[in-house]
């Protein structure tokens, strides 16, 4: 029985799955090519128009423009702080560092909705208005944990003889830090850069509770469509999602890429690896 | 890049720097742990610890000069109104009711992307399935309005296949905003789940088959119990991440059914001074929800299974 189950039940379950997932998206695509007002059903007539007008819509690029800075601010900051606090986790062991790791962790299992009001309370201590800065500080303090989590990962596969090495050598304390350390973890870097800029573009909730006038383009959309929704929505939406999958993919793609070989770098590295 | 820090060895400060970072490691980490633990007090904890503060204040923003007031009516104005105590328990009911549905609708596929799909497969077949997970919360939602809607995709498919009644109301309701909210938890229920399946040794299920264990009796003797950590785990991120959802319920549920993240929410958006009341509401949702997940897992840890 569960042969069959296996052969047959569980890959047409997982397909219908992906239909699920997609179809919406597929949908969406679709109803920005609509040659009318109105989001309806079926679809008797095609146009571009829609595709062509959101992209002199100034206030969706307006909206486009804060979001892209908002990412670039919040992953400068995210990987600022996160890189040195996974070297920082890294020289602890046991129970310390479980609790370090907690501490760092513990962002990801507040709720958002209070994690996003607390902080803006508390940025009105130092004076700072809600905003683009106070976004990203805001996306920074959501990404921190999890480049944290990557780079440590990746940290823990190092051999402590590389760092030895160029010592012997004559290397110091920097030219180890920036010659060997950083070129080591720069795929987990790329990784978490990308998962940043990710999470920060996508992000509604923060932004919208740490934002004033100029909206990011989630918090726009979703003040659009409680008014109600048009086909241009629907077109800006989809190219929007087709360059974050582009993009998401790419990075995927690149880090496992980057990854596959300084796997066998380290084996002939190190010697004693028991990971693999 | 070498060049330059060669360079800098002919000024003594460098270089009695790196040798002393060289020779002790307690200089290391001083200079390493300076910016993190700065950031972990500030954005970490010092927000929620003045949230709680605010939350014993009789009102916010302070007037200047003024020491504030201290009491604890906010945390009893969430047992006088009913809106606050329903807001709540639906919240709760409704997190609990997705994450045993994501659970239950994830099982298989992470179980067919990490046990049955071949080997090779296996990261492309992943791939596909997060790619979606990328795209914001908002335009998901604004998705699966054009399916559910009086004249969306789903109505003017039933209408096109011979249905000719009025339109199903699947829109603003309960059915939209679960569908929504399983689309927007499976990933944090498959990655969990993949990476414990996926370290199941295969060779434990063959050397049951061959003592006679049936499909059944393998799933829950040993497939269940070795998955155990991925379910804590998956089922902790989902019930956190619904608990606290505030623009998709929003979006795709109905005005009916309010959920205490936008209660709060709202709270903070009122004018006067209501972030006394708000704070206390959020250290409810904060201590409430941790507690219910503390319980469950001390449940799962209890579970027969355990014995070895």
């Amino acid at each position: 029985m569960m042969h069959h189950l296996g052969k047959v039940a569980l890959p047409v379950y997982f397909w219908l799955f992906v239909t699920w997932l997609f179809l919406p998206l597929f949908v969406m695509a679709a109803m920005g090519f609509r040659d009318s007002n109105f989001v309806a059903f079926p679809i008797q007539s095609w146009t571009t128009d829609w595709y062509q007008s959101v992209l002199d819509d100034r206030e969706i690029l307006a909206s486009l423009w804060v979001s892209l800075q908002v990412a670039v601010l919040s992953t400068i900051l995210g990987l600022g702080i996160g890189t040195p606090m996974a070297f920082m986790v890294a020289r602890f062991h046991g129970v310390w560092r479980a609790i370090l790791i907690t501490i760092i962790v513990m962002p990801a299992f507040i709720p958002i909705v209070v994690s996003a009001i607390a902080l803006r309370m508390f940025i009105g201590n130092f004076g700072i208005q809600t905003g683009l800065v106070a976004i990203a500080f805001g996306h920074a303090v959501s990404s921190v944990p999890f480049v944290v989590v990557m780079l440590l990962t990746r940290l823990n596969s190092m051999s402590p003889n590389l760092a030895d090495a160029a010592r012997d050598l004559g290397a110091d304390e920097f030219i180890i830090f920036f010659r060997v350390v950083l070129p080591y973890l720069s795929p987990a870097l790329f990784g978490a850069f990308m998962f940043c800029m990710l999470l920060s573009f996508e992000d509604f909730t923060r932004s919208f509770f740490l934002g004033s006038f100029d909206p990011t383009f989630p918090v726009l959309l979703f003040a659009r469509l409680r008014f109600g929704f048009d086909p241009g929505l629907a077109a800006i939406s989809t190219l929007v999602l087709v360059a974050t999958i582009a993009l998401g993919i790419y990075a995927e793609r690149f880090t496992r890429k980057r990854t596959a070989p300084a796997k066998q770098g380290r084996l002939a590295a190190s010697g004693d690896d028991k990971n693999v | 890049m070498t060049a330059f820090f060669i360079w800098a060895r002919r000024f003594a400060a460098y270089r009695s720097l790196t040798e002393l970072l060289a020779r002790s490691s307690l200089a290391r980490l001083a200079i390493i742990s300076a910016l993190p633990l700065a950031w972990i007090v500030l954005a970490n904890i010092a927000p929620l610890v003045q949230m709680f503060v605010i939350s014993f204040y009789q009102s916010y923003p302070l007037a200047a000069g003024t020491a504030p007031e201290f009491t604890i009516r906010h945390y009893f104005a969430f047992f006088e109104r009913p809106l606050y105590l329903s807001a709540f328990a639906r919240s709760f009911i409704f997190a609990t009711l997705v994450t045993a549905l994501t659970l239950l609708v994830m099982f298989p596929v992470a179980y067919y992307i990490a046990k049955v799909a071949p080997r090779i497969r296996r990261v492309r077949l992943l791939l596909l399935v997060i790619a979606p997970f990328w795209i914001s919360e908002i335009i998901r939602s604004f998705a699966w309005m054009l399916m559910l809607s009086n004249r969306g995709a789903v109505n003017s498919f039933l209408s096109s296949v011979g249905y000719s009644g009025p339109p199903f109301e699947l829109l603003y309701n309960n059915i939209s905003l679960t569908i929504g909210v399983l689309y927007l938890t499976s990933l944090y229920m498959l990655l969990p789940l993949y990476s414990a399946l996926e370290k199941i040794d295969d060779r434990l299920l063959e050397a049951a088959a061959d003592l006679g264990a049936t499909s059944f009796r393998r799933f829950t003797r040993i497939i269940l119990p070795l998955a155990r950590d991925g379910i804590v785990t998956g089922c902790t991120l989902v019930f956190l991440l619904v608990v606290g959802l505030y623009a998709m319920p929003v979006l795709l549920g109905g005005p009916s059914n309010t959920l205490f993240a936008s209660t709060i929410g709202q709270i903070f958006g009122r004018a006067g001074d209501s972030w006394p009341l708000g704070s206390a509401f959020s250290m409810i949702l904060i201590f409430a929800a941790l507690a219910y997940v503390g319980v469950f897992m001390a449940v799962l840890q209890k579970q027969p299974g355990r014995r070895s």
